[in-house]
């Protein structure tokens, strides 16, 4: 019985449609939020952590390597950050893949590799786990956000079936749809990253399930230019410098309990 | 078991079908639309553009690409699998001009693209691209207009004006009913955009053309342009059901003035 | 004697390139292109062993304009210079290495800046104001180092580069005769006669 399915994971159903990506994207559509905003003088992006439980240790992850957790926002290469949502597992060789690429191409042409190349790298690897036999499609969907010299600032999104295409503002995982009406009234086309903080971190606060906002629930990131060397400066946010972020922007959820009792 | 990795994934039915490859065209007819119309000595590429949503970067969003400089594809089905075909062809216009100085025929590339489909639909483990494509270029060193279309199935042809994707049927028969062979540059472009309307409801803002006039040649119109035109096209359509109805009142009006009189006797 | 020269200005770069073709102590033509238009706003002038020029020439060509047709924007001047360069280094230790040295002028479109690389059959390279391949370059370099100007005008641009051609006419025992000049700039590129 195996030898039926194994070589045919992604085939076209009798409607032409190739079932295995579209059942990629509903698992995606259940995963932990990430949400990005394109800013004049910057990209900005944030994710929401699904804690698996309470016993979980995040203290190796607490002042862990270059700033992030290590579940939702990556550093992809120097000039681009990306945010995942899905199969973790997938995600980790995707993220593998795309720093590797990033690699390749300054080896080859000693420069930051341009957003839009990686995003075609890695849609062109999703591509292929679609096409060819015994393989089944990536259970992830990304943000990237980026800076090159050749359109500046940028932020693009793929999907399982390795399409991608480039967004002012864009949302991903569990409730893209409420997040994605929100920032169509808030954005505006000349937003600074300064207020892009505060449009995403209001959005996310609004599309999150959980009622508290904090760093355990909460990854973030924004990738500007530095002032002094017009080099893109990716910050990946560590959980003490988020909680400080929500406290100055006010957006700090209390328990429902504690709201109670204050009212 | 290994060996089930290397079989083929689309295979005859006993009825000697190959599902995949049906399959595959039902999902380039789900495609968006894509028009090639052939003229005197141009060519004209439409395709249907979805929405951009508003937040969507337009840049990011390409139907027609150039393979080289003389050539441009269009294809209806699905946009993953056009990059990669794309791609390959891409570099086959440049293999073709290291190896042998000369930038490629259209029909040349056209059969190489129409080739790598094929192998899709016999290889081992892989499954058939599900696009349909239009070419369209001059060759080098020749002023003939040129349009080709491939199938997943790995089928080419040429043609002088054809429809791919969504109601391609519709725009078919459109341009068999309206389609000369003497069609001068804005002629072709008009009849273009007019059998675009007809599968598009919404208008100029969702329907990108490029023109190739001769080689390596080659114009996309701005969106004022397309506006232009779609405006002048309902223009025509208008005065011909004013022209349509004024007839059917004239008609009607004799009709009626010829029972009174039948009444009257 | 092969011979070829290339001076950075304000806003351009210069390059020329004597246009014989030879085979020992033979000229078989007086008007060979030996700079070629790589991208718009990139040239690159070749010498060395003729059939591994034309032959590495026109695989670096191809590759360049292919990126360009995927990308829709070119490679910068730096990054095509990287690209070949790393694909000299790797001929170098194939079994049958090219033999080529290169003068690789651009405009970088998105920073503004005239840039000039020198790239040797080694696989070495270097960003420099000014440069020269063959034997005029022993003539030319003392000249260019007293004469050039960064910030000079195409005008005086090209009166340097007259000095280094008739000095290099002046003392070296076979000299090449004709060359072809091309200029790149924020225009794109374009032939200049002298």
């Amino acid at each position: 019985m195996a030898r039926r399915y194994d070589s045919r994971t992604t085939i076209f159903s009798p409607e032409g449609r190739l079932y295995q990506i579209e059942y990629a994207m509903e698992a995606i559509s259940h995963a932990g939020t990430v949400l990005g905003v394109l800013a004049k003088d910057g990209v900005v992006l944030a994710a929401e952590k699904k804690v698996t439980g309470k016993l979980l240790d995040l203290s190796s992850a607490k002042d862990g390597g270059y700033g992030g957790s290590g579940e939702k926002i990556y550093l992809l290469n120097s000039n681009v950050i990306g945010g995942v949502a899905g199969l973790t597992a997938d995600a980790n060789s995707l993220v593998n893949y795309a720093r590797t690429a990033a690699q390749r191409h300054l080896l080859q042409y000693n420069e930051d590799i341009p957003v839009e190349l990686l995003a075609q790298r890695l849609c062109d690897m999703k591509q292929g786990y679609t096409q060819f036999g015994g393989l089944r499609p990536f259970g992830v969907s990304l943000l990237y956000a980026g800076y090159d010299p050749h359109y500046q600032f940028q932020l693009y999104h793929s999907d399982p079936s390795g399409n991608y295409s480039g967004w002012k503002a864009t949302c991903i995982g569990a409730n893209n749809g409420t997040a994605q009406s929100l920032l169509k009234q808030e954005y505006k086309d000349d937003i600074l990253v300064k207020d892009a903080i505060g449009l995403v971190l209001r959005t996310m606060s609004k599309t999150m399930d959980s009622t508290t906002l904090n760093s355990e629930k909460l990854e973030f990131a924004v990738l500007t230019l530095d002032p002094e060397t017009k080099r893109p400066n990716a910050k990946i946010y560590r959980p003490a410098e988020i909680d400080a972020l929500l406290l100055s922007e006010g957006l700090t959820k209390q328990d429902d309990d504690t709201e109670m009792k204050a009212t | 078991m290994s060996r089930s990795y290397d079989r083929a994934l689309t295979v005859f039915s006993p009825d000697g079908h190959l599902f995949q490859v049906e399959y595959a065209l039902e999902a380039v007819r789900k495609g968006t639309c894509a028009v090639g119309v052939r003229g005197k000595d141009v060519v004209v590429l439409g395709v249907e553009k979805k929405s951009i949503l508003q937040l969507q970067d337009p840049r990011t969003v390409r139907k027609v690409v150039m393979l080289d400089d003389h050539v441009c594809l269009a294809f209806a089905g699905l946009t993953a699998d056009g990059r990669v075909l794309i791609d390959k062809a891409r570099i086959e216009c440049q293999s073709h001009r290291l190896t042998v100085e000369d930038p490629v025929t259209v029909e040349y590339i056209t059969r190489h693209i129409a080739g790598i489909q094929q192998r899709y639909t016999q290889s081992g483990g892989v499954r058939p691209f599900g696009i349909s494509t239009l070419i369209v270029g001059f060759d080098p060193h020749d002023s003939t207009p040129r349009l080709y279309q491939t199938e997943p199935s790995g089928i080419y042809s040429a043609w002088k004006a054809n429809a791919i994707g969504r109601s391609s049927k519709t725009v078919r028969e459109f341009l068999e009913k309206n389609h000369r062979d003497d069609l001068s540059r804005e002629e072709s472009i008009k009849l273009t955009i007019k059998s675009l309307l007809e599968v598009v409801q919404t208008g100029a803002k969702n329907i990108e053309i490029s023109v190739m006039e001769s080689y390596g040649k080659v114009t996309n119109l701005e969106l004022s342009e397309i506006e232009a035109i779609v405006s002048e096209i309902e223009r025509e359509k208008e005065a011909e059901a004013e022209r349509k109805r004024s007839r059917l009142a004239a008609t009607a009006a004799g009709q009626a003035a010829m029972t009174q009189r039948a009444e009257e006797s | 004697m092969e011979t070829s020269f290339a001076i950075t200005g304000k806003g351009y770069v210069l390059m020329a390139a004597d246009t014989t073709a030879a085979r020992s102590i033979v000229k078989m033509k007086t008007d060979e292109d030996k700079i070629k238009t790589l991208s718009p706003h990139l040239l690159m002038a070749y010498s060395g062993e003729p059939g591994d020029t034309v032959q590495f020439a026109e695989y670096v060509e191809r590759n360049i304009r292919l990126y360009q047709i995927r990308n829709v924007y070119a490679l910068r001047p730096a990054a095509a210079a990287s690209w070949i360069r790393r694909s000299l280094a790797e001929s170098l230790r194939s079994r049958k290495p090219y033999s080529v040295n290169l003068l690789l002028g651009g405009y970088d479109t998105s920073s503004y800046n005239p840039q000039l690389f020198w790239i040797d059959y080694l696989g070495t390279m270097t960003e420099v104001p000014f440069a020269a391949h063959g034997y005029g370059a022993y003539f030319a370099l003392s000249l260019l180092d007293r004469y050039h100007d960064p910030s000079a005008s195409l005008e005086e641009g090209l009166d340097t580069l007259r000095r280094c051609i008739d000095e290099v006419s002046k003392r070296l025992v076979v000299t090449p005769g004709k060359y072809k000049v091309k200029i790149v700039d924020k225009d794109g590129v374009r032939e200049i006669e002298l």
